[in-house]
């Protein structure tokens, strides 16, 4: 299958702090994409940690890791795990008995620059922290997208990060909020978009509400974006049209409690 | 009984939400800058002295970090006393 765009997008998924949803997004939004027929490739970069290869359901599939291809070991096309759900995604597994250290920017964006050349998206899975590992993530990057939680300390490690992005000369930063609670927010007691957006200054990519079928698909190995009745999934439907150029407004996250009632007893 | 009703209508103002925004807004402006709350004093002090060691000052200064986006300023207002 022929790549759909010329210009291919390397797009670093990152957020300083961990467990904020990086490896979610990245599996969601590079999921999202494939169904609408793009040519998606993701790679892990949380060596010795990895994470995409589990969220994706792929994990029984790895035979080769991405240290191995830096070293000469395999072709890139051997490692290359792919998706059996749909036909243009690709994951790009990490070494989990190696170091974030292994692997060198250039190696990173060598990788990167042999990927453009088949695919329309390729998702850079960033590591927690701003040491080697991130660094080589951003390297190769042509954008970026910020992931945080409404919550004081994923707000100050955004913070950092996105310094850091901008003394790298990041053009493109975009903040993508994850398990925003709406009633949390109305009662006072969690950040709300409006405050977040304050803070960081970065434009609003999208809005993930805390969501517990996320829990449960991640159990199962299947991207929560499949799932099309449920509040996590419509959000990251929403990114996934954003990213392609459609002007989509953020979703009205509260729900009266009638409405859930109903779409509780009866589906949507 | 009105404890509870006062509860109902508080709103957003008795909520965790201002406090961590309030001091979200202080930790940024340091870590940003690379200073802390002390060397803030030590800057408000000395700019106010040097100040008053060329013009009368009349009343209370106030010297501050504002945010303007996700770049800084410092705001200093020092009232002079007129003649």
């Amino acid at each position: 299958m022929d790549k759909k765009n010329a210009d291919s997008q390397v797009i670093v998924v990152t957020s300083g702090k961990g467990g904020v949803g990086k490896t979610t997004a990245v599996a969601n939004l590079s999921t999202g994409l494939a169904r609408q027929n793009y040519k998606v490739a993701v790679m892990d970069l949380d060596i010795g940690l990895k994470k995409l290869d589990l969220i994706l359901g792929l994990e029984n599939r790895v035979i080769y890791d991405i240290i191995q291809v830096a070293e000469g070991e395999c072709t890139l096309k051997q490692a290359l795990v792919k998706d059996k759900r749909f036909p243009g995604l690709y994951m790009l597994p990490a070494a989990q008995t190696r170091n974030k250290e292994d692997i060198t920017g250039d190696q990173v964006k060598q990788i990167c620059d042999e990927l453009r050349e088949d695919f329309d998206y390729i998702f850079i899975d960033c590591p927690a922290g701003i040491e080697q590992g991130f660094k080589n993530a951003i390297f190769a990057a042509d954008k970026a997208i910020v992931v945080t939680n409404p919550e004081v300390s994923a707000v100050r490690d955004a913070d950092r990060i996105t310094g850091i992005l901008e003394s790298q000369q990041f053009k493109d930063i975009s903040l993508l909020i994850n398990r925003i609670r709406p009633d949390m927010v109305k009662s006072g007691n969690m950040l709300s978009i409006d405050d977040l957006l304050e803070h960081l200054c970065i434009k609003l990519l999208g809005v993930i509400p805390e969501d517990k079928n996320v829990v449960v698909s991640t159990n199962k190995g299947e991207p929560i974006v499949l799932n099309d009745n449920t509040p996590a999934a419509v959000a990251f439907n929403n990114v996934v049209r954003r990213l392609l150029g459609e002007d989509v407004p953020i979703m009205n996250l509260e729900e009266s409690f009638w409405q859930r009632l109903k779409n509780h007893l009866f589906g949507n | 009984m009105l404890d509870l009703l006062k509860k109902l209508f508080a709103g957003d103002k008795n909520g965790s939400r201002q406090a961590a925004n309030d001091r979200l807004r202080v930790v940024l402006t340091h870590d940003r800058l690379g200073t802390s709350p002390e060397l803030m004093e030590t800057l408000k002090e000395e700019i106010i002295a040097v100040i008053a060691r060329h013009v009368d000052i009349d009343g209370r200064p106030e010297v501050r970090i504002i945010g303007e986006g996700r770049q800084s300023a410092v705001d200093i207002s020092i009232p002079l006393k007129g003649r």
